[in-house]
């Protein structure tokens, strides 16, 4: 069972005019995996993102998603399918509610009966109890990716891309997303993927990492292996001269 | 049960409609006071709908004009061409309004259109219907066409008294309010609001940004078209000066001011605004022309200076300030009751 693939990216391409952002890429995620995206500033993991989430068109490849090719579909059919996602830059609701912005990812598989108890369930799962009728526009940071994950997993999805989730918090609310994360992933079978710049979570939380330089993916592998890659310390420290 | 339903709100809500019913009664034998009023509620209607795409969908429509000109167009010219009762006329003008929203609402929302950009082409909207019809003679090109006269007909829809008009105008506003106030409690009214804040965010959560804004979008048309058959009925004429951008603008202007997205909101702004407006006309239009038009302006400016988030949040923050005032009030009186 958790070997299949949920997520098959082929030879997946885009140009921003000669920039080549994302660059002949293929990679694929298997059912309840947590994968880690990583690769420094401007490698195109956010771009990848948005073409695996429909957000943009790719120029050329294929992209599969529960052996349905979802390539040149919308984003909400593909959150329909079951895959949503969080953006580096928090999207607010800022006039809504904590509890209404949930609202709006239970309604992707409930309707008008089930999805106040929907709504209830999340913002218990996700420690919003507290905060749940504060308006999005008066929150933290910290709070603020909170929400965005909570309204992601009450669209229903069977795959989340988190895109930096963990930026800008703190070692104890970094530990707490991360139990958050594995709590999802091991209970609720969900399939993560994760671009990450803090290696502790990245480290910590995935058996599975992806190193994206440039547009090309360069390594893949288990942390360990990862770790000790020549292509990845270069890309991320530079060349070594002196060798 | 008697009790759940006679909260103080209710309370209210019920006193308002019964004032709204027995008002042309009271006033009846002034016009002025009158016409006025049925004014306030024409913008009110159009302002409360255009809160349904403006105000929850974040999308700034300024075609309000041309939906009103469609509306009115069709009613009038099935009465002057077929001799069709405005009673069938005014659904049907909702419909056309519609329709004309959904083709060029479609591929606007296909293609992403937002912000000023949608601003624009909804404006533009208003611009061209206004050449076309000028230059369409079969429906009159830029003759006034009369309706039929009578001094009450209610097949015609002609009255020489305001009050019929003030009672359906009246109806659609409830109508409007009601849709608001239901539409934001519902999937829709989430998605809308979702969408007018990040629609990227809200796709991928699942929401279907072109079909929730159709929706919205047609709903509204469907509003200001019925309006725009009442309003032919009204003014007993038609014309391609009714395709007008800046009635389109003020819609706008009404839904802002009023506050974004808060079902009441267009209706105080337009009960406020556009009765301050003729009120401003009557006293200074005398004394230097246009000045009116100036002090509204600078009353705006005001406006969005100092309460950005609208009218009704004003409101909102005075109910609550004697709420709080009544509340310390009887508690003091408990407190001294129980001292006793």
């Amino acid at each position: 069972m958790s070997n299949l693939p949920i997520l098959q990216v082929i030879n997946l391409s885009k140009k921003f005019g000669n920039l080549v952002a994302v660059n002949n890429v293929s990679f694929q995620v298997n059912s309840g995996e947590i994968v880690g995206l990583i690769g420094p500033n401007g490698a195109g993991k956010t771009t990848l993102f948005n073409l695996v989430t429909g957000l943009e068109q790719p120029d050329s490849g294929k992209v599969f998603f529960k052996g349905t090719e979802i390539t040149h579909m919308a984003p909400y059919q593909i959150c329909q399918l079951g895959m949503s996602r969080t953006f580096q830059i928090a999207q607010t609701f800022s006039s809504m509610t904590v509890s209404e912005a949930v609202r709006v990812g239970a309604y992707n598989r409930c309707d008008e009966k089930t999805v106040i108890a929907k709504v209830n369930e999340i913002v218990n799962l996700c420690n919003l109890e507290a905060i749940r009728d504060i308006k999005c526009g008066e929150l933290s940071l910290v709070q603020l990716r909170r929400v965005e994950l909570a309204r992601a997993i009450a669209t229903g999805a069977e795959m989340l891309l988190l895109d930096e989730a963990g930026a800008g918090l703190t070692a104890i609310e970094l530990a707490e997303l991360m139990r958050l994360l594995s709590r999802l992933n091991s209970e609720a079978g969900l399939t993560l993927c994760v671009v990450e710049h803090v290696m502790q979570m990245v480290m910590g939380l995935c058996p599975h990492i992806l190193v994206l330089d440039s547009g090309v993916l360069i390594a893949e592998g288990v942390p360990d292996e990862i770790r000790r890659n020549s292509d990845v310390i270069e890309a991320y420290l530079g060349v070594r001269e002196l060798e | 049960m008697l009790k759940k339903i006679s909260t103080p709100k209710n309370l209210l809500l019920l006193g308002i409609i019964l004032f709204t019913l027995v008002l042309p009664l009271v006033i009846g034998s002034n016009q002025y006071v009158l016409v006025l009023t049925t004014t306030v509620i024409l913008f009110g209607v159009m302002a409360t709908s255009w809160n349904l795409i403006g105000g929850l969908g974040g999308q700034l429509d300024l075609a309000a004009g041309a939906y009103l000109g469609l509306g009115a167009f069709t009613t009038g010219t099935l009465l002057t061409r077929w001799n069709i009762t405005p009673w069938v006329g005014m659904p049907l003008s909702g419909l056309v309004a519609a329709g004309v929203a959904a083709l060029i609402g479609a591929p606007l929302f296909r293609f992403r259109v937002r912000g000023v950009w949608y601003a624009l082409s909804s404006s533009a909207l208003v611009q061209v219907l206004y050449t076309a019809f000028m230059m369409w003679s079969s429906v009159g090109g830029p003759m006034d066409q009369y309706l039929p006269r009578y001094d009450a007909s209610f097949y015609y829809l002609r009255y020489n008294t305001y009050a019929p008009y003030y009672y359906i105008l009246l109806m659609l506003l409830y109508i409007a309010l009601y849709l608001n106030y239901y539409i934001r409690g519902t999937r829709l009214g989430f998605q809308l609001m979702a969408l007018g804040e990040s629609e990227e965010a809200a796709e991928v959560l699942g929401v279907n940004a072109r079909n929730s804004k159709l929706k919205a979008l047609m709903i509204y048309a469907y509003l200001v078209g019925v309006t725009g058959g009442v309003y032919t009925c009204l003014f007993g004429y038609y014309h391609p000066r009714f395709f007008d951008s800046n009635m389109s603008t003020e819609v706008a202007i009404l839904g802002i001011v009023g506050g974004l997205g808060i079902p009441y909101g267009p209706l105080l702004a337009a009960a406020v605004l556009v009765r301050g407006r003729e009120l401003l006309r009557a006293n200074l239009g005398t004394v230097v022309e246009r000045s009116s038009m100036a002090v509204y302006a600078v009353i705006l400016v005001v406006i969005a200076l100092f309460r950005p988030s609208g009218l009704a949040v004003l409101a909102g923050d005075i109910y609550r300030a004697i709420r709080l005032r009544f509340a310390k009030d009887t508690y003091v009186k408990s407190a001294d009751s129980a001292g006793d």
